[in-house]
């Protein structure tokens, strides 16, 4: 089913994170410091009041757990990875490979996630044990819908960054594009701020693109403010960006793909 | 016997200032060279910059102030962080390479010469999204700063300009220290310089509104309050932390001997270890 | 008098060994161990000025270590050296200023800006003044035929245009010393002939003391009088280069391709002397054969008139097999000459 090579690139990707004591462990503190830094923001941002936004306190407190876990599971490393391949030339070697790129970079980013998600997931339940009072789904139905969502989430991430990486081809700012990406993402998935604090023409563009499925609408979900059909609404439309993202990212990789082979180097 | 050529430190200053601009232009020139790919860079990180101030916009359509602190206030700090990050990037890009130096082994080209690797290090880079983030930081300062109602006097023009050089040198000492970090942790995967620069995201908010823990580590561990928040509370806030302002020169003395007291640590463990 | 002395140099790296697998990588975040490798183990020699001295080994053997301590960018871990009366890596800019080296795989010139503003700026890093800028220029540009890319800029160079600049590059200062790693790597004939020829003119004109280390024995054998082999950190071999070569590396060997298969190709080397051929295919067959017995021509001459030959190039031997037959005891050499 799935090739052996696959399992083994996602294998040594997942060694190549622990290789260094020291960069794994300030790689976790920071992330638990990045995620308590947002809760203090929107402490401040809340200033005591029941209702911003249309979120209560405890469903903002939710809203930055998962914001939190969309953002560190897919570690920044598979962004940079496939930019340097490209900067350093060393993608002629992958392009001599029988194996697809996209694939083999999806096995890689998900061997390095396995690992630095779970210790995300792990500050999370610590986080939400040191402060209690976060919004939970009362149905055990909604779990379930939450973590399919979630995992298509995550994928339609990966087809977004996986998309943004190969700009590298046309010029050599790729930090800046990764940045760039980030923000940009982060905006408009609702990470950085519930979309429902956009202005209404905002907001109806957002739930086009493809980036509210990434954290706007899993959140959506877990918060039930969607009832049963619309929730596989949602799911649909997850699935849909997901396979749309994955066929884009794999033309746009040829149209990249033949410019080097035509311009070298 | 071998003469050796006794040189004063002020000749020394002198040489290395000005072979860090011949590098620095050439480096320039050739940037330039490549068009699209600049102005790429330059927009990309000004698009980077709006959305941050997009996020505050749409934050302060819901909240008239965050822990006392207007948007304008909060925009002043944004701005102070994007230009002393800007000039950084510009003008000490190569800070971030020096982790695939250290790998790549092209730190030995610079060790065999009679030039400070530092100064090698440092022009080797031009990063032109620093320019970017210098341009719209600097209108979104100006802006800010039109916007409130601020006493203006000559002691605090002054203070404003050593502010804005005390930015640049905290925050260029910081990535230098971070990305010292390299000459230690070997691997490609190391997270540390951009962690750190991460952590600088922090200040855009008065410090207040966190705890101890951390305000602690932005301002005696990684100083970058003193970059946006005293400033601000010396220029124009007056609360308790506006005679904190006026330390703002003296800890960026402190940050520039640390990072360069930190680098050359790094650099006799690479001359011990190798690569 | 001596420009570079090396007296029990020792060199030891620790490095972080972990297991394998993924159950090997999770332990090493628990506990870490270290092996200790020696890479220059209580090594002795002397060099002295306007030497041409080939410094070779297997890879891993120790030579770009001992280059790195005597060029100061690496700090022993026991033992002394000194170059030009100085320890290179306590006065490593003083040093600088009289060491040259050419890294055969990595460039010295900033690729993104002509060549010309490259040596400029080289200029100004050594603090040459603008008469010896200009006289040591036309020298290298005439003899290196430099002036067709001088205003190139260094990405858009071929490998021999390159090396030819880094040459020019490091040896703009008139350095000393010169340290040149693998020049002459991938190089054609007649760019590697260049370059050999530059090399032995900078050594008699400005008496500079060489060190090379190369795979390459023809560049050795055209450079050097005296020849230093290092393996796994210790020197085995220390002497004049005609030991070495006049008891081994005279094979060569000779590969042929041709249009359609030659009727035993044998009968045509008869009479020669000390040649053996082997068929590879069809079209392909090698003719190995002793050099100080035949030369190339002799053997390529017989073919001609009998076969249709598409291509042929000469081998030559690698400094690899030189060091395994010695490490073999298969060359019986004479004595390490000892430093006073």
């Amino acid at each position: 089913m799935i090739r052996k090579i696959y399992i083994s690139l996602a294998n040594r990707s997942m060694q190549e994170t622990m290789v260094n004591r020291t960069s794994f462990i300030l790689n976790i503190g920071a992330s638990f410091l990045i995620i308590l830094s947002s809760y203090y923001l929107w402490k401040a941002i809340f200033a005591g009041r029941d209702q911003l936004g249309g979120f209560s306190w405890e469903e903002m407190k939710a809203y930055l757990i998962i914001s939190f876990l969309s953002n560190t599971i897919l570690s920044y490393f598979s962004e940079v990875k496939i930019s340097q391949k490209i900067l350093d030339g060393s993608i002629a070697f992958d392009l001599l490979k029988p194996i697809d790129f996209q694939k083999a970079r999806l096995a890689e980013t998900v061997g390095s996630s396995v690992f630095e998600g779970l210790v995300s997931v792990v500050l999370a339940f610590l986080f939400l044990f040191l402060y209690e009072g976060v919004a939970v789904p009362e149905s055990p139905i909604t779990w379930v819908f939450f973590i399919i969502s979630f995992i298509l989430s995550q994928t339609v991430k990966y087809g977004v960054i996986y998309i943004f990486s190969i700009f590298c081809f046309w010029t050599t700012g790729f930090l800046g594009v990764a940045l760039a990406r980030a923000a940009v993402t982060s905006l408009f998935s609702g990470a950085l701020i519930p979309l429902s604090y956009f202005p209404s023409t905002l907001q109806k563009i957002c739930t086009i693109l493809p980036f509210s499925s990434i954290v706007h609408y899993p959140i959506s979900i877990y918060l039930e403010r969607m009832d049963n059909i619309e929730i596989l609404g949602i799911i649909g439309l997850q699935a849909f960006w997901a396979i749309a993202l994955w066929f884009f990212g794999k033309w746009f990789w040829s149209q990249a793909v033949k410019k080097i082979t035509i311009n070298g180097g | 016997m071998n003469t050796v050529i006794r040189r004063s430190i002020k000749d020394r200053v002198i040489k290395n200032v000005y072979i860090y601009f011949r590098i620095f232009v050439q480096n320039l020139r050739a940037i330039l060279e490549y068009q699209t790919d600049f102005v790429i860079t330059m927009i990309v990180a000004i698009i980077t910059q709006l959305l941050g101030f997009f996020f505050l916009h749409l934050v302060f359509q819901k909240v008239p102030d965050i822990n006392g602190w207007t948007l304008w206030e909060v925009l002043f700090m944004y701005a102070m962080l994007y230009i002393s990050g800007g000039v950084s990037s510009l003008f000490f890009g190569g800070l971030w390479s020096i982790g695939s130096l250290v790998r790549r082994g092209g730190l030995d080209l610079y060790l065999v010469r009679p030039v400070s690797p530092l100064v090698q290090v440092l022009a080797s880079n031009v990063g032109m999204n620093g320019l970017g983030n210098l341009v719209t930081g600097g209108i979104i300062l100006t802006h800010s700063l039109m916007n409130m109602n601020i006493a203006w006097s000559v002691q605090k023009g002054i203070f404003l300009v050593i502010f804005l050089i005390s930015a640049v040198i905290i925050r260029t000492s910081i990535i230098m220290a971070a990305n010292s970090s390299a000459f230690w942790i070997r691997s490609a995967r190391n997270t540390v310089p951009f962690l750190i620069n991460t952590i600088s995201d922090f200040v855009q908010f008065p410090i207040t509104i966190y705890p101890l823990g951390i305000r602690t580590l932005v301002t005696m561990i990684f100083p970058y309050a003193f970059i946006g928040f005293f400033p601000a509370n010396y220029l124009f806030k007056d609360t308790e932390f506006a005679v904190w302002g006026l330390l703002t020169p003296l800890v960026a003395i402190y940050c520039m001997m640390m990072a360069a007291l930190l680098f050359k640590r790094g650099l006799k463990s690479y001359e011990s270890v190798g690569n | 008098m001596s420009i570079i002395e090396v007296r029990e140099l020792t060199k030891v790296f620790r490095q972080p060994v972990k297991g394998p697998g993924l159950a090997g990588a999770f332990k090493h975040l628990f506990t870490q161990k270290y092996v200790e490798k020696r890479a220059v183990d209580n090594i002795h020699f002397s060099i002295d000025e306007g030497e041409v001295v080939a410094y070779v080994g297997p890879n891993g053997a120790g030579k770009s270590t001992t280059i790195k301590m005597l060029s100061g960018i690496l700090i022993p871990t026991s033992g002394h050296v000194s170059v030009n009366g100085l320890i290179p890596h306590k006065q490593r800019m003083e040093n600088a200023r009289s060491i040259g080296v050419v890294f055969g795989h990595r460039t010295q010139l900033w690729p993104d800006i002509p060549v010309m503003e490259s040596l400029t700026l080289i200029k100004d890093m050594y603090d040459i003044s603008s008469e010896d800028f200009k006289k040591r220029m036309d020298f290298f540009v005439e003899l290196l035929e430099m002036s067709d890319f001088l205003h190139v800029t260094a990405r858009k160079l071929s490998l021999g245009q390159r090396m030819r600049a880094d040459l020019a590059a490091a040896l703009l200062h008139e350095p000393k010393i010169v340290y040149l790693d693998e020049p002459t790597i991938g190089l054609d004939v007649a760019v590697k002939q260049q370059v050999r020829s530059f090399i032995k003119k900078i050594n008699r004109e400005k008496h500079t003391t060489i060190i090379l280390t190369t795979h390459d024995l023809g560049d050795i054998e055209e450079l050097c009088k005296r020849l230093i082999i290092i393996d796994k950190g210790q020197i085995i071999f220390d002497g004049p280069l005609e030991s070495v070569t006049d008891q081994y590396a005279r094979e060569r060997v000779l590969h042929f391709q041709v249009m359609e298969r030659v009727e035993n190709p044998h009968q045509y080397l008869q009479g020669l002397p000390g040649c053996r051929l082997e068929e590879k295919s069809d079209t392909h067959f090698s003719v190995y054969f002793d050099k100080t017995l035949l030369s190339a021509s002799d053997i390529v001459s017989r073919f001609l008139g009998a076969a249709n030959i598409i291509d042929f190039k000469i081998d030559e031997p690698k400094i690899d097999d030189v060091i395994k037959h010695v490490y073999e005891g298969k060359l019986h050499l004479d004595p390490r000459e000892e430093s006073v």
